[in-house]
């Protein structure tokens, strides 16, 4: 007994077997997605989905996996060769690395640290890296083009993406992960910040490159993105197995930090399985959301896409933060915080309502002759 | 926002129906009686000869030239048995060329040609275009085993 | 070593090749552009790949078995092919059509038109980047029309109904039943398809004011169908210049304000609701009667002549010349594709945007590709 805690107490080993259960959750989660994805697009689209590998298709995965791990591995005879070889595992590893500082329960992540927020922001950022690389070793003028859209668009998105978390972070007085989900004890923050959930969401969907702003994959109908040389595992790897893991883990922090976690509403005395439960369940409600909006919108293009972002998220993010400012600073009641949030977020539809002329119905019909 | 918002409960809408899809092979759904499958060649069953008499109408009619017709004296007519003298001695269709237009049914004089309208009038799958081109005696053998009933139109 | 740096960063003019082979569902067409940048300078669209020779073909068969080839040309809107061509030998041997076989005919050509704005709604959706939703939901519609295809002609695409002189065989029983219920049905299948995407602030930023053309342009290139009538000019063919029986019904001829890609989306949509009007009215009237002319001779022979019969087909003015020495086969045959003039106003449509709008452009103009290259 006191030799296998006193095992379990050196920090190296504890580091380890934590690291372990992340990476084992991290591949049944992928798996899993990749599963449910194609199901519930089917669904919306009125058909069934994968249905003959196994029973309902659950197979799906393990055969998808052991198609691409048989296939080839191409690699263009001009291409250079260390960028090339690098490219998905700097794609990959920083998402990978900011799994492990989500606390999963009130008790047990991998490791909890006191700029927990900040850290996930940080790391996630360098997955550009990945795909800057991808591009640029595939030696194709197209890949090469396509990888700088991507990273022009996914550095843009990052900062909405950091001035939302920001804003929250103000609200909640801390970057440290476990104190934002305790101060959710009674009311989750999507309520006082619903701009700032917005704004979150719309610089996820843009941070893992899915519709409406999928631009990279619509330049390989027409110019090729950053993945085009790229095939079997390795695309693999830069592709499906970034997108998925960078999918949970925004996911589970959007549900950490809007969603009250493991703590709403419930609270901590119903044990860490209910905690689990909880948490998961706000994961895939937000996962089902962004594979919902995926399934319904048409691309943005790129040129909108910057737009977008500058022009109108760029600008609500610092209205958000100023105005959770003020009231910081002012010490108004909470529900301030709510009616000035929903408030911005009115606005904001509004000002998209009204750029675009929606209103006339842009046809003349006239009666026939007859 | 509102359009946006709008397709997005739209979808959510088509979540909740129930999927369109029919799984084939599994599941064949239903053919309608007047379904135009590949055509074969109908049996009389109380003489015991087919219908065709070898008479070229359909060769002639087939706008891409598929049918390939012989015809020969019909020795069950010597006997007294048959009332057709003529009767087909070969008969070649390619159904690598068939269009499947149905004119040659609506040309034969003899309703001796027919489309197949069952499931395997058009699970034609071959490994050889050759074994598409069929003779007569495959193309009889659908109708010699009884129970098909082709559609002739009114 | 500084020359050859200024020459690297000299900006060239790419020639982007949207290649023969398209992701979305437009068929062997490839388009050449010559991109600046983000945007186009020039296009040269290139055709040919799916030539088939359906015209010589034509000429060495008879009436009843060239029919067939206007099913294969216009591939998605096959009745109204048929109906052209029947209509051109009716109109030139002087054969009078049973009024049973007209209804039927226009009730076809009508869900056919229907089916036909289905699949561009669908492709086109798929164009702008939507995942296959809007792809399913209009395929899912146009089964339930061609279920009734299926059932009266006995084949889903290469229908081969018509006849010069009427139609091969009466309709099935249900056939009344089954088209009311269809009516309402495909009403409620746009209004899917138009909750989806008609007020979509991602879709209409991606189609308004893409690849206008002006209405004086639009009438110098010889666009017609919702091309032209998306540009301003409230030109149809079944309205101005009637063939078969379309004089009877009440219908209204959507146009749109500014020509663009926009617009044409929301002409073809209102079009087929209009369609949907016309066959309940026909379905109302339909009598009894013969689908054919009683002296119909087993082998048509047409007199000396030559006539040009046009329709408006759901991608514009669809037209054949026929020239007849006499017999039973056709001198010459001359179909007047709808797509290939309206894809020539496609380099001032697409010259000016983005490389990402040529794409949504040249799906706005709804081709098929056996049309352009027969």
């Amino acid at each position: 007994m006191s030799a296998l805690e006193t095992f379990f107490d050196n920090v190296w080993i504890d580091a380890l077997w934590r690291l372990l259960a992340v990476l084992g959750l991290m591949v049944l989660v992928v798996l899993a997605l990749t599963w449910i994805e194609r199901k519930f697009i089917g669904r919306i689209q009125m058909r069934l989905g994968p249905m003959r590998t196994g029973p309902f298709g659950i197979m799906q995965p393990i055969a998808d996996m052991v198609k691409i791990l048989l296939k080839e591995d191409l690699r263009p005879a001009t291409a250079d060769r260390l960028v090339f070889e690098l490219a998905p595992f700097l794609a990959f590893v920083p998402v990978f690395l900011t799994l492990l500082a989500l606390p999963f329960t009130a008790k047990w992540g991998v490791r909890v640290l006191d700029l927990g927020l900040l850290y996930f922001i940080a790391v996630s950022g360098l997955t550009v890296l990945g795909y800057v690389f991808a591009g640029w070793a595939s030696d194709n003028k197209y890949g090469l083009i396509g990888a700088l859209r991507t990273a022009a668009q996914l550095i843009s998105y990052e900062v909405p993406l950091v001035l939302a978390v920001l804003a929250l972070a103000m609200l909640a007085g801390s970057l440290n992960l476990l104190d934002i989900v305790e101060k959710q004890g009674r009311v989750p923050f999507i309520v006082w910040q619903p701009l700032g959930f917005f704004l979150f969401m719309a610089a996820a969907v843009s941070d893992l490159t899915r519709r409406p702003f999928d631009v990279a994959a619509a330049e390989s109908e027409v110019a090729g993105g950053p993945w085009i040389e790229f095939s079997g595992i390795r695309w693999s790897i830069l592709y499906a197995l970034t997108e998925y893991t960078n999918m949970f883990a925004l996911c589970v922090l959007g549900s950490l930090i809007f969603l009250g976690g493991w703590d709403w509403p419930l609270g901590l005395k119903w044990g860490w399985w209910w905690q689990l439960v909880l948490i998961f369940a706000k994961t895939m409600t937000l996962i089902l959301v962004i594979m919902w909006v995926n399934g319904t919108f048409p691309r943005v293009r790129v040129d909108q896409l910057m737009s977008l972002c500058w022009k109108l998220l760029l600008p609500l993010a610092f209205a958000q933060i100023f105005l959770n400012g003020l009231i910081i600073v002012y010490g108004w009641p909470d529900w301030t915080f709510l009616l000035t949030s929903g408030l911005a977020l009115a606005v904001a539809g509004y000002v998209v309502y009204s750029v675009i002329p929606v209103g006339a119905p842009s046809r003349i019909v006239v009666r026939s002759g007859a | 926002m509102l359009g946006v918002l709008r397709g997005l409960a739209e979808t959510l809408r088509t979540m909740a129906r129930k999927p369109v899809t029919v799984q084939y092979p599994t599941v064949r759904r239903e053919m309608p009686e007047r379904e135009r499958g590949y055509p074969l060649l109908l049996w009389d069953s109380e003489v015991g000869e087919p219908f065709c008499t070898g008479c070229h109408a359909c060769e002639r009619a087939c706008p891409t030239e598929c049918i390939s017709v012989i015809m020969k004296d019909n020795p069950l007519a010597a006997e007294g048995t048959s009332k057709r003298r003529k009767i087909v001695d070969q008969f070649l269709l390619d159904y690598g060329r068939c269009i499947r237009c149905r004119i040659c049914v609506e040309t034969c004089n003899f309703s001796a040609i027919a489309m197949n309208n069952t499931w395997d009038g058009h699970e034609m799958s071959r490994y050889d275009r050759g074994d598409l081109v069929v003779n007569l005696d495959q193309l009889l053998a659908k109708s010699k085993e009884g129970g098909f009933t082709p559609w002739v139109s009114p | 070593m500084a020359t050859e740096l200024d020459r690297e960063l000299e900006t060239l003019d790419i020639n982007v090749n949207v290649g023969p082979q398209h992701p979305a569902t437009h068929g062997v067409f490839r388009m050449v552009l010559t991109v600046s940048g983000e945007k186009v300078v020039d296009a040269v669209p290139h055709i040919g790949y799916m030539h088939r020779g359906a015209e010589k073909l034509s000429e060495g068969v008879d009436y009843r078995q060239g029919l067939i080839f206007q099913d294969r040309t216009e591939y998605l809107a096959q009745f109204n092919a048929e109906m052209c061509y029947c209509q051109a030998i009716e109109r030139l041997g002087g054969i009078e059509v049973p009024e049973r076989a007209e209804y039927i005919r226009v009730i076809l050509a009508e869900l056919n038109r229907i089916t036909s704005h289905y699949m561009f709604a669908g492709a086109f959706a798929t164009d702008l980047g939507v995942y296959g939703t809007a792809f399913t939901y209009a395929f899912r519609e146009r089964e339930y029309i061609q279920a009734i295809f299926e059932a009266v002609t006995g084949d889903r695409m290469m229908y081969g109904y018509f006849r010069p002189g009427g139609v091969v065989w009466d309709v099935t029983d249900d056939f009344k039943d089954r088209v009311r219920w269809v009516c309402k049905q495909t009403r409620v299948g746009i209004d899917d398809i138009d909750r989806l995407l008609t007020k979509n602030e991602v879709f209409l930023t991606r189609s308004l004011d893409i690849g206008c053309i002006s209405k004086d342009d639009a009438i110098d290139y010889g666009l017609s169908g919702p091309m032209l009538r998306a540009s301003g000019l409230q030109f149809d063919l079944r309205r101005d210049e009637p063939y078969s029986i379309y004089d009877r019904f009440e219908f209204e001829i959507p146009t749109g304000t500014r020509g663009d890609v926009y617009d044409r989306y929301l002409v073809r949509m209102e079009e087929m609701r209009q369609s949907a009007r016309i066959v309940e009215q026909a379905i109302e009237q339909m009598p009894d009667g013969p689908i054919m002319p009683e002296k119909a001779p087993r082998r048509l022979r047409l007199p000396p002549g030559e006539i040009y019969m046009r329709t408006e087909n759901p991608r514009g003015e669809y037209g054949i010349y026929l020239v007849s020495k006499g017999g039973e086969k056709p001198y010459r045959l001359k179909i007047r594709s709808a797509c290939l003039s309206n894809l020539t106003a496609l380099k001032q449509m697409v010259v000016g945007h983005y490389v990402a709008d040529a794409v949504v452009i040249l799906g706005s103009v709804d081709i098929v590709l056996g049309e352009v290259d027969r």
